[in-house]
């Protein structure tokens, strides 16, 4: 190991030595590492190169913020574009590269973007690649995807198994620090549900940070003690690896767990999830997000080696990483002179501590020269830090040697959840930053992100605060307390806020990730940007994978002080999910692949696979569409067989998946005449009738038959595409209109397997297995009653129904018995050569009969424009639609109008969507006639024919006109006729 | 927009188990009333800035059609309650 | 030619996978039995359905669990004729209709100390003991798919989905158990 690996480390286990790679160079590192953290001990400072001018870039911080240290993580499908070295753990043969580099990070090809600089200043994509137009598209758009943009994601599917999942809890604590873990274990102990949510691998926050003892016991163990407290508490969820990233309406928050993204293949258990993405429902919240530490925006604060000082004090202390050898400090508060503290305690030169305030009162009593009234300027060095320029408050410059530089311009409270639901951060002068808004709904903002510093302080409030949201909710608690630790005993800071320093030499950055320096922000003020929400989106500042968390007040003090106004008066941007980065497979979760969506299978489902069926996905449901035989390789060569077969002996097909609704109730009469156009109130026992829903606007919504099967009972079918919509429909005719109407209504669509046997020989075929006598005397056409089936075994339903237009007939039973029955039906029907047919034949019989489906029924057709206008009750007083169905525009003789088509050389082909012109007509909006709505091939007339509403259409029967497909550019002369192009007499129907 | 819903009849339930309508309309017209009152059932509505009545239906759950009262500007939801109640109120 | 076997199918996949011995879950199909969803007035309740019930077919137990404001799926273990079931049809009416779902709904049983952490990632209903006790039951959404949760035991629970999606429940409760029966 390097001699960047020192003592100490309260998180790494040095008997856990792992092996991993970063650019393909072979490294080592210790389990409890982070990716970042074992590059740091590697001595490794570069490790990428920035967005726009190819810059070399360094750790920055220690956490989420992370700015600059983006690698892509692992390979193939797992490969992770984007990943933050300073949250990924570190496994054993973990494969790590930089991004955003070519062809390597110490030689970048793309770093002449730095010395085309000027080029790429605030606005760059609104002004430097504008003209000439034609440009964009081929030059200059793939030149700065080349260049610019961050990690790439893999092509190959995550073979990572993703979910989602509820949790429900009294009190969800974000964020496992000092004020957090107090909040646990003060709600934990009084018998809350709780629920403490944490980033980072280990509960802790800032005491994993921490390097002096607390009341005489070392933090990790005061940390363990609560920690161990918390396990033992069965009402206690802890969950690590888990980013609270949103706050959404009523008490609902989004969190990502990362299950097993930190375990290297062989590890990873496949039946478990990778990521776990969870909506927690919480009574109460504490918010414990704690702060961000700031960077001062300087010249050459980019420099590999400039670190927040928070973040070199926990390498320092959780990971035994040295940042360098002689180190500086820079900042403009007192909390950050631990770092100089925990540094000398480890016998690392503390070359100098440079104050912007000029007479600090911090308490520091160490060894390093203290430089008051001062700031850091410039720095040097090509790949990593070499020295810094001190710009003394007499003016004069100073360079100071250092191999690295801690950073810190105060604390931005973390209040990011505090405001996704439209609350806004107030500005505070007294803690230099944004604070959570007052008025927090159900979440009580400790610690860190109110404004609170130090361990003690932050564990009282955190108590305190829990023992506020269980008062709440009427549970009696009592604050946690560090009893060792004296409270309070913090000295009060003072921060003297600093947004940038006004002597800086060279590009000085207010946001790493997106390359935007002060000069940007000003650039876009004098440009007239100055707006804090325009200069976001000019400069770019604050976009991008981290938002801004180390950038965005920077930015808006930048703003604040060159408008000579307080940053409160700027005010932030708006606040969104997510905090950080969630990846897409978490959102998807398991709904992927077959999962994508349930499957609906048809209780005959199993019968048509047996009978060689060619499934069709509608909607959910699987359906058969054709059943090829033997010798056919093209799907029509099976449908005209298909239909032949129905059209002159028999054929059987699956109609399950219509909807299927069986209405009860005294009033059940009454309603179905408000329902349906039209009438029903005298629809007798043992009868089914066709009937046609309007919508309230007087247009068709669906169609079907309803059957009486009983007194005050009916069965209804609707299509399949509106099943569930008929149902909702008419349930809230039911429920909001006409609650006083007694009627009850239960989906049965699942009870039933549903068959249409149709075709001349249907009534011999179900002459078999029925029971009962179905002549055409006994059971004529619409006759709908329960029957009796194989000897009395099972009772089925019987509907005398046609959508092919032969004599045809709808058999019901019960699901589980269904393909038993189609079995038997196929082996009774052998002998007057049954064929199975599916809904390619179904939909070829109903346009050669002239039926109408959705085609047709598109939301702009009356029951007139489909011939069915005599339909329409004038008698009844009321039913959905009824007035609006008379409207002047609804009633033009000129609508267009159902009508069939079909080629006038019989050799012709046309298309669905293809419209109809005039003869001589030219193209125009204007001499549209109409247009196609549905087409087939007929196997029983040998051409295409097809349906189409036409103005006029029913009185232009014979009428030559113009199909024309615009798409393809093509026209065929058509001829209009009677949509019925098969039996337009019935005889067939009521044989 | 809400992300539970307190159904009156099943509890504390997630948006997606909901299907929207839409506003409340004025309620359904007589059937003698004039075209101009059907027209205002049929298309009238007024997308509020503010207290919004909605109809919500519980499809993932009990199927029940609830009216659902809620500030489309801070989300709140004042109250949920079976759309039946309405038209006893003149509503529906 | 009236001799046709007539087998009454599941709705349940070939492959009904039994899990691991000592895995903390198990999911089993519940066959047989019956279904009948009752359909009652405005002025209907669960004690009068029960009651009148246990007066006419007291051999069918009176396990009802409401999915909805006057309606229920009464379930029993024992098979039940279309008569009898016409027999007590009659009685219900008018107060009570029913129709029978007993194809139309498929019943399966989730047990195990980790059900409640499978159930979790389908439905936001809160099951803890303390909330959902034993005979209590939610209509609810599992994943996408609509289901009756009912607790039977402690750490069980007995699901009623619509038959046509039985089986991509079935597959969807498998892969959200995997890492508990699994070793």
């Amino acid at each position: 190991m390097t001699s960047f690996r020192i003592d100490g480390g309260t998180l790494i286990d040095r008997n856990d030595v792992r092996r991993f790679t970063f650019n393909d160079e072979a490294l080592t590192g210790f389990g409890g590492d982070t990716v970042a953290s074992s590059l740091l001990a590697n001595g490794k400072q570069l490790v990428g190169r920035s967005f726009k001018y190819h810059r070399p870039r360094g750790i920055l911080t220690a956490g989420a913020a992370e700015p600059n240290a983006l690698l892509t993580i692992g390979r193939d499908g797992r490969r992770g574009p984007n990943t933050r070295a300073t949250m990924a753990e570190l496994f054993d043969g973990l494969e790590a590269r930089s991004q955003n580099c070519w062809p390597n990070v110490n030689f970048d090809i793309g770093a002449m973007n730095g010395v085309l600089g000027p080029l790429l200043g605030a606005g760059f994509y609104y002004k430097t690649f504008m003209w000439p137009a034609a440009f964009w598209e081929k030059v200059y758009e793939p030149l700065i995807r080349k260049a610019a943009g961050l990690g790439r994601a893999s092509y190959d599917p995550d073979p990572g198994y993703y979910e989602k999942c509820w949790a429900h809890c009294d009190l969800l604590v974000i964020g496992a620090g000092p004020a957090g873990l107090a909040a646990a274990l003060t709600a934990g102990r009084a018998g809350a549900r709780v629920v403490i949510a944490d980033e980072g691998a280990h509960l802790g926050g800032g005491f994993l940070a921490e390097g002096s003892p607390l009341g005489g016991k070392p933090a990790d163990a005061v940390l363990a003690d609560i920690v161990g407290e918390l396990h033992a508490l069965p009402n206690v969820e802890i969950k690590k690896r888990t980013t609270v990233f949103a706050a959404y309406d009523d008490q609902v928050f989004g969190a990502v767990e990362r299950v097993q993204k930190h375990l290297p293949e062989h590890e990873i258990n496949p039946h478990r999830a990778m990521e776990r993405l969870w909506r927690i429902v919480a009574r109460k919240v504490v918010l414990a997000t704690g702060a961000e530490e700031r960077p001062i925006v300087f010249g050459g604060n980019d420099r590999p080696g400039v670190m927040m000082a928070g973040a070199m004090r926990t390498y320092l202390n959780a990971y035994g990483v040295a940042p360098g050898k002689r180190v500086a400090l820079f900042a403009n508060n007192n909390q950050a002179y631990q770092t100089a503290m925990d540094l000398e305690a480890r016998g690392i030169d503390v070359a100098a501590i440079i104050d912007p305030r000029t007479c600090p009162n911090t308490g520091y009593d160490g060894k390093a020269r203290m430089i008051a009234g001062a700031m850091v300027r410039d720095t040097a060095g090509r790949k990593a830090i070499k020295s810094i320029t001190v710009r003394h408050d007499d003016g004069r410059d100073e360079v100071i040697a250092v191999d690295a530089l801690a950073v810190s311009g105060g604390y931005s409270p973390i209040v990011h959840l505090a405001c996704h639901r439209g609350g806004k951060p107030v500005w505070s002068d007294e803690h230099v930053g944004f604070m959570p808004p007052e008025s927090t709904d159900g979440m009580t903002p400790c610690g860190a992100v109110a404004g609170k510093t130090g361990i003690a302080a932050c564990f009282a409030a955190g108590g305190a605060a829990a023992v506020t949201a269980l008062a709440e909710l009427g549970v009696m608690g009592e604050a946690a307390s560090l009893p060792d630790i004296k409270q309070g005993d913090e000295k009060t800071d003072h921060i003297q806020p600093i947004w940038s320093v006004p002597s800086s030499k060279g590009k000085a950055f207010v946001d790493y990730q997106n390359d935007v320096a002060a000069s940007d922000i000003t650039l876009a003020m004098r440009e007239g940007y100055d707006h804090v929400e325009l200069a976001k989106r000019y400069t770019t500042n604050g976009m991008a994978t981290d938002q801004g968390k180390t950038s965005n007040v920077n930015a808006i003090g930048i703003l604040a002080e060159n408008k000579g106004v307080s940053p409160g008066e700027i005010g932030t941007t708006t606040f969104r999910p997510f905090y950080t980065p969630v990846s897409f497979g978490a959102l998807v979760g398991a709904s992927k692949g077959m999962e994508f969506q349930p499957v609906r299978k048809s209780p005959l489902h199993g019968w048509a696979e047996r009978n060689g069926a060619k499934f069709v996905e509608t909607g959910l449901w699987y359906r058969s569409s054709w059943f090829p035989k033997d010798g056919e390789t093209f799907w029509r060569d099976s449908v005209n067989r298909e239909v032949k077969a129905v059209r002159s002996k028999v054929g059987v097909c699956d109609v399950s998946t219509l909807g299927k609704i069986e209405v009860f109730g005294a009033d059940a009469a009454e309603f179905l005449n408000r329902v349906y156009c039209n009438a029903f109130l005298k629809l007798p026992v043992g009868k089914a009738r066709y009937g046609i829903m309007l919508r309230e606007d007087g247009f068709v919504y669906d169609d079907g038959t309803t059957s009486c099967l009983g007194e005050n009972h009916y069965f209804m079918t609707t299509t399949t595409a509106l099943a569930a919509g008929v149902l909702t429909h008419l349930e809230f005719c039911a429920q909001v209109l006409w609650p006083e109407l007694d009627v009850r209504l239960a989906s049965a669509t699942d009870q039933w397997a549903q068959m249409a046997v149709a075709g001349p020989k249907s009534r011999d075929v179900l002459a078999k297995i029925i029971d009962e006598d179905i002549s055409n005397e006994a059971f004529p056409f619409l006759a709908a009653r329960e029957v009796s089936m194989f000897g009395g075994r099972l009772k089925g339903r019987l509907f005398r129904i046609s959508f092919s237009g032969e004599l045809a007939y709808e058999v019901a039973v019960p699901a589980g018995y269904g393909e038993s029955v189609a079995d038997a039906i196929m082996a009774v029907g052998e002998e007057f050569g049954i064929t199975p047919y599916g809904t390619e034949a179904l939909g070829v019989m109903r346009i050669e009969k002239g039926h109408v489906t959705h085609a047709e029924i598109n939301g702009t057709v009356t029951p007139a424009d489909l011939g069915m206008g005599k339909m329409v009750s004038v008698k009844k007083d009321d039913f959905i639609g009824r007035v609006m169905n008379l409207r002047e525009g609804l009633v033009d003789p000129d609508r267009p109008s159902l009508v069939g088509i079909k080629p006038k050389s019989p050799s012709d082909k046309f298309a669905t969507g293809s419209h109809i012109l005039n003869p001589g007509d030219a193209v125009s909006l204007a001499n549209d006639q109409g247009y196609v709505t549905s087409m087939c091939h007929s196997p029983t007339l040998g051409h295409a024919i097809g349906l189409a509403l036409v103005k006029n259409g029913p009185s232009r029967h014979g009428e030559e006109v113009v199909i024309w497909n615009g798409l393809a550019g093509t026209t065929v002369n058509g001829i209009l006729c009677d949509p019925a192009f098969v039996d337009p007499e019935n005889e067939k129907l009521h044989a | 927009m809400s992300s539970l819903v307190k159904c009156p009849h099943c509890g504390l339930r997630p948006r997606e188990e909901f299907t929207i309508r839409g506003e409340v309309a004025t309620p359904r017209p007589a059937a003698g009333a004039d075209e101009a009152a059907w027209f205002d059932h049929v298309y009238l509505r007024d997308n509020p800035r503010g207290e919004h009545r909605e109809y919500w239906h519980h499809s993932g759950g009990c199927r029940r059609w609830l009216v659902l009262s809620r500030n489309t500007l801070t989300h709140e939801t004042s109250e949920v309650v079976d759309a039946s109640t309405l038209k006893s109120e003149g509503g529906a | 030619m009236r001799d046709y076997p007539l087998e009454n199918r599941y709705a349940f996949p070939a492959h009904e996978v039994a899990f691991n011995k000592g895995a903390s879950i198990s999911l089993s199909p519940v066959k047989g039995g019956f279904v009948v969803h009752v359909l009652g007035d405005a002025k209907s309740d669960e004690a009068a359905l029960k009651q009148t019930i246990n007066k006419i077919a007291p051999e069918l137990g009176t396990d009802v669990r409401g999915h909805s404001p006057n309606q229920w799926f009464w379930v029993g273990s024992v098979d039940i004729s279309n008569d009898r079931l016409a027999e007590i049809s009659a009685a219900l009416h008018p107060q009570f209709v029913m129709t029978d779902q007993t194809h139309g709904r498929v019943r399966m049983k989730l047990s195990g100390p980790s059900s409640r952490v499978v159930l979790a990632k389908g439905t936001m209903v809160d099951l803890s003991p303390d909330l959902f006790a034993i005979g209590q039951s939610a209509m609810t959404q599992i994943g996408h798919i609509g289901a009756m949760i009912t607790r039977v035991a402690d750490d069980s629970f007995e699901l009623i989905v619509l038959r046509s999606f039985a089986g991509s429940l079935w597959d969807e409760l498998q892969h959200m158990a995997a890492e508990f029966s699994h070793g």
